[in-house]
């Protein structure tokens, strides 16, 4: 990590003078400082962001239904109940790294790197910031869908831990892109199938039983399904199983992901 | 020009002015076959790129569209298939052709094509020749690939010539006559996405129309991917397209209107 060593200090050197770069004060300030750069650079973008998040989440919940003369209730509550992922992981797993990129066309992603900021809190405060469009996209996205297909979702607390492992798992998955691939044209080819992949071949809006067998067994192994599947069990009473299983794949993929931005971010050039 | 013309005072005898027709209409051939081997030459990176990405959008989107529906009964399946050529060529329409154009925008290029001497129609004929022509290996592609897919048998009329042709002329020149009139890059890009979320969800290319609200469905009726979708798919089945001739009648007006906006941007001086 990036957490410089202070010199060692003698014991009589006062303890307001020296720069405490450890410690959860330390790291507390740094998120916080970074919360606020990240806030004030979206400032603009920020408002289009979320404006973009709702069409995207009412516009596949509307949108989706019109693919079927007489959509089937199991089919809506699917759709609905699977919009939320793709809400939580725009910003995170598709925004993200094409933020990165654009930083390093521009040449302000040295700067960023140089802040005085433990590079585990830049990752923090990113994501709670990304987290601020995604959330009333999701709830809005949910309410049009109940409204449309009529129908309620039984709303859990679980859904909380659900939401923040999702949107975690989205955003580090991202951020390990972002920073791992340096060539900006490739970042944006890579965020362009992931849109793809997400969309049209993750059983995230329909069962998996509607892939072919092969795609269904892979899925099983990447983190798509595993998110839709805690999601809709913290929003649909018994249409999932196998959520702790799929707790432990999202958990192994941030683990990964947390690991390669480890390495990526946190060593010295 | 060539400047062997003489400019004389007073008003040229008839074979003069036909010599000097022919003159022109003799350069603006060769300025088209020139500006042809410039874009074909000055692409030859992008274009296998363009090419790859037609088909996988063409394809990929009818494979998508059968995991969303799940049990897919015969007729759905047709549509789907016939619908996925038309996907395949608003994919150049509205990413390949204008991100073309963006990247001339960002690179200059336009300034240097715009000072050639040749005549800025012929440079704008070449680009729609080239991406029209993009367009037919990607349909054929895709057309087998979804049939097999779907496993489903096609028979094509004669007329997918004018309907793929039209279809794809029509992609390409609103595609460009957009970019072109839009000028910023960043606006140019975020419209791009914003069309393929639109024509993904809310065009009815890949099921019918009366599946759509009445006002939604008014409202494709008139914009161009509803007719482009019709006349590709009138040509290659049957039974499934009446009142055709209206959709070709659309086609040619946006295509008309496109070259107009055209013509309006890039026939200024700046």
């Amino acid at each position: 990590m990036a957490v410089a060593v202070a010199p060692p200090a003698s014991p009589s050197v006062a303890p307001n003078l020296a720069v405490a770069r450890a410690g959860p004060r330390y790291w507390l300030h740094g998120y916080w400082r970074m919360f606020v750069w990240d806030l004030m650079n979206l400032r603009r973008y920020l408002p289009i962001l979320a404006s973009i998040l709702i069409l995207q989440g009412t516009g596949l919940v509307l949108g989706v239904g019109l693919f079927f003369r007489h959509i089937p209730e199991s089919a809506a509550i699917y759709v609905v109940s699977g919009v939320p992922v793709l809400s939580l992981l725009t910003v995170g797993l598709i925004f993200e790294p094409q933020i990165v990129a654009d930083q390093r066309a521009e040449g302000s992603y040295e700067f960023v790197r140089s802040l005085p900021v433990p590079r585990s809190m830049m990752t923090m405060a990113w994501y709670t910031v990304s987290l601020i469009p995604a959330l009333p996209a999701m709830v809005i996205a949910l309410l049009v869908g109940m409204a449309r297909y009529h129908f309620h979702l039984d709303v859990t607390p679980s859904v909380v831990p659900a939401v923040l492992a999702t949107s975690f798992t989205g955003m580090i998955m991202g951020y390990a892109l972002a920073h791992g691939i340096t060539n900006p044209m490739t970042t944006r080819q890579v965020s362009g199938m992931l849109v793809f992949v997400l969309f049209g071949f993750s059983p995230v809006m329909f069962p998996a039983t509607q892939l072919p067998h092969w795609l269904a067994e892979v899925n099983l192994w990447l983190p798509f399904e595993s998110m839709a599947t805690i999601i809709r069990d913290a929003l649909v009473k018994g249409m999932v199983t196998g959520v702790r299983r799929a707790y432990l794949v999202l958990g192994a993929w941030a683990l990964v992901s947390g690991l390669v931005t480890a390495r990526v971010v946190g060593h010295r050039r | 020009m060539d400047g062997t013309v003489t400019e004389q005072p007073g008003r040229p005898s008839t074979p003069d002015l036909v010599s000097r027709v022919r003159r022109v209409h003799g350069h603006w051939l060769e300025s088209y076959v020139a500006m042809l081997r410039f874009d074909i030459a000055s692409q030859r990176t992008s274009l296998p790129g363009f090419l790859i990405m037609q088909i996988l959008f063409g394809v990929g989107t009818a494979i998508i569209y059968g995991f969303y529906i799940g049990q897919l009964s015969r007729e759905a399946a047709l549509f789907i298939v016939s619908g996925a050529p038309a996907l395949a060529v608003i994919a150049i329409g509205v990413v390949a052709v204008p991100s073309m154009v963006t990247d001339r925008q960002t690179a200059g290029t336009w300034d240097f094509i715009w000072s050639l001497p040749v005549p800025r129609s012929a440079s704008v004929a070449s680009t729609f020749t080239v991406y029209t022509g993009l367009t037919f290996p990607g349909i054929v592609v895709t057309l087998a690939l979804a049939s097999w897919r779907f496993g489903l048998h096609l028979h094509p009329t004669p007329m997918v010539i004018p309907a793929f042709l039209l279809g794809s002329l029509m992609a390409t020149s609103v595609g460009f006559g957009t970019a072109q009139v839009i000028r910023n890059p960043l606006v140019t890009n975020v419209a791009t996405n914003v069309l393929i979320f639109v024509v993904f969800l809310f065009s009815p290319v890949m099921f019918p129309i009366d599946q759509f609200p009445h006002w939604l469905a008014e409202v494709q009726r008139v914009l161009p991917i509803y007719p482009l979708a019709q006349v590709m798919r009138a040509s290659i089945t049957n039974g499934l397209v009446h009142n055709v001739s209206i959709c070709y009648a659309i086609l040619a007006g946006w295509t008309v209107a496109a070259w107009t906006a055209t013509a309006w941007v890039i026939g200024r001086r700046r």
